[in-house]
């Protein structure tokens, strides 16, 4: 039940990218990608609280359910940060993640097909990790941002003012300023999640906190320069983008 | 009794012909009035804009001489009759006849000359029926065809450019080097979207303080201009100098103090102001007259390819509603 949830969800934001893809490729303007997404945030909901009763805690105990979790904090990001920004095209490139991290959840083995039901739950250790996948949702709708900026200024330099993705990204500043915004969303949910991760049990040793450590070290590097020193477009942009693949294939390889 | 179009325009007049039979927009019902007194046509209505004047009536054939002779007789007139004289309205509102294809301002235009016309009392069934069928098909002719996509003029690229860098410009200052009347124009279609301030360096000061006063903007010495970089946001050069103005250098030694800001430059000097090299800096767009006016021929050809559909829009439209005064 709970893998054709997540498969129904994937097949709703596939669509929604193909069906956004197809109106920006025509110049036209639709609906239908946001209602599409808005559609598969909600199977997603269900897969997890599906999986959460399954676990008896938060589903975010395999990299299969850590996976749809963060897809799911993506799409919350889109349909709280994104639309209020008025990047309604931040769909069209919000979607094609969600749907790679579910189908790579989907993949046999990679999330378990009788999860075991946990035992002595601690509230601190569901704290960190339920707000620490909230903070890479937002990272990556950072990135996904950075991406849309990285295309749009390739097209703004050399001077390709035809297409119709052209006519419908958001303005430079922006997608900046979006970017900015979502990073520092970010790293205050993973500073958050880092104080639960301090106060939950050690068992397994401390190398995945110093992990989460270091990535929101460097995170604060970035936008203490941002802040301070200021920093092109082009390089925010792709900090945003390289630092969520890098952390994101830290975590993967812990 | 027949719809009846008799005009000239742009293409059959000259503006010192045009202008002898241009009517102000706050005479055009009380000239209605007087072509249905002067010709014994129950119904009219009187178009006059800077590029056209025209009369549509519902009368019979011999009316169109005595409309001709209105106009100084047919040498720069036009008419047309029936269907046809509806399809030039509709093409008219649509901004097709226009000097610019697809201009939007015409179509408030006609809008002004008919409310006039019916307030004044010179309009009956035909041309009620015909002006507001116009007005509809007019709308749907803009929002589903191509015909008013893109810039056309390079000013008007220049502005969609900076929107589409700094989204609303209120908070966009702008930076004019040379006081010409290109910088000037593509300068106050900025400040017409809400550009900030604006200002205006020149090598004669004093025309710098003109341009500035006409734009209640800021004079700057013109061997100030590299401070003023550091905090706009628009560049826009059009100086005679025979050498460029702006180099790399200039704007590496500001970057740091913009804080890596986007920074627009839109170069309309020829021999260039700003040097290409500017453009390899990454938060500089850098346009240059050649590349802003293939921007603007390749939205004028666009929206030349659209005038067939248009047309065939509009005839479809007309059949359907089967108006009185188009004939069978």
């Amino acid at each position: 039940m709970d893998r054709h949830l997540l498969l129904i969800s994937t097949v709703l934001a596939l669509a929604g990218a193909v069906w956004g893809g197809l109106s920006v490729h025509r110049g036209l303007r639709t609906w239908w990608t946001l209602i599409l997404i808005a559609a598969a945030f909600l199977v997603q909901i269900l897969f997890l609280n599906l999986r959460g009763q399954m676990r008896g805690a938060c589903p975010l105990r395999d990299i299969g359910e850590i996976l749809v979790f963060l897809a799911w904090s993506l799409t919350f990001f889109y349909l709280v940060v994104g639309r209020s920004y008025r990047l309604s095209l931040v769909g069209l490139f919000t979607a094609p993640v969600v749907v790679v991290f579910q189908l790579l959840a989907l993949y046999p083995g990679v999330m378990d097909a009788d999860p075991v039901r946990c035992i002595g739950v601690d509230p601190w250790r569901e704290a960190h990790s339920a707000v620490s996948v909230l903070a890479y949702g937002a990272f990556a709708l950072a990135a996904v941002t950075g991406v849309m900026f990285l295309v749009l200024d390739r097209q703004l330099k050399d001077h390709h003012l035809k297409s119709g993705l052209f006519r419908n990204l958001p303005p430079v500043r922006e997608l900046l300023a979006a970017v900015l915004r979502l990073l520092w969303i970010g790293y205050l949910l993973l500073s958050a999640g880092i104080v639960a991760g301090w106060l939950m049990p050690h068992r397994g040793g401390w190398s995945h906190l110093l992990t989460a450590v270091a990535v929101w070290l460097v995170y604060g590097l970035l936008l203490l320069v941002k802040q301070w020193r200021g920093m092109t477009g082009r390089r925010l942009a792709v900090a945003a983008v390289g630092l969520f693949v890098l952390s994101l294939g830290v975590f993967a390889l812990l | 009794m027949d719809l009846l179009c008799v005009g000239l325009n742009h293409r059959t007049a000259p503006v010192e012909v045009r202008e002898l039979f241009a009517v102000a927009p706050s005479k055009l019902g009380e000239a209605a009035n007087e072509l249905c007194q002067k010709t014994g046509v129950p119904e009219a209505v009187v178009i006059s804009t800077c590029n056209r004047t025209e009369m549509y009536v519902a009368g019979d054939k011999q009316t169109v001489v005595r409309l001709q002779e209105l106009l100084g007789g047919a040498e720069h007139c036009y008419h047309s009759e029936k269907m046809d004289a509806a399809v030039h309205l509709c093409r008219v509102a649509s901004g097709l006849d226009s000097m610019v294809l697809g201009e939007t301002e015409i179509f408030g235009q006609v809008k002004d000359a008919y409310r006039a016309a019916w307030e004044a009392g010179a309009t009956g069934g035909m041309l009620n029926r015909l002006f507001q069928k116009t007005f509809s098909i007019g709308k749907k002719v803009r929002s589903e065809t191509g015909i008013q996509e893109g810039a056309t003029s390079i000013g008007n690229v220049a502005v969609d450019l900076a929107e589409k860098i700094f989204g609303h410009l209120k908070d966009s200052e702008v930076m004019i080097l040379g006081a010409g009347e290109m910088s000037r124009v593509t300068a106050q279609s900025l400040q017409s979207r809400g550009a900030r301030s604006i200002f205006v360096a020149n090598r004669s000061y004093d025309r710098a303080l003109d341009l500035a006063r006409l734009m209640n903007g800021q004079a700057v010495r013109f061997d100030d201009w590299q401070q003023v970089l550091a905090q706009v946001d628009v560049v826009i050069g059009s100086t005679g100098a025979p050498h460029t103005i702006v180099q790399k250098s200039d704007v590496e030694a500001v970057r740091r103090k913009r804080k890596y800001r986007p920074l627009f430059f839109i170069d309309i000097a020829v021999p260039r102001d700003i040097d290409p090299a500017v453009a390899e800096i990454e938060e500089v767009y850098l346009y240059d007259i050649d590349t802003l006016e293939q921007i603007a021929n390749e939205a004028r050809t666009q929206r030349a390819r659209q005038i067939e559909l248009c047309e065939q829009m509009i005839r479809e439209e007309l059949q359907k509603a089967a108006l009185p005064g188009l004939g069978s």
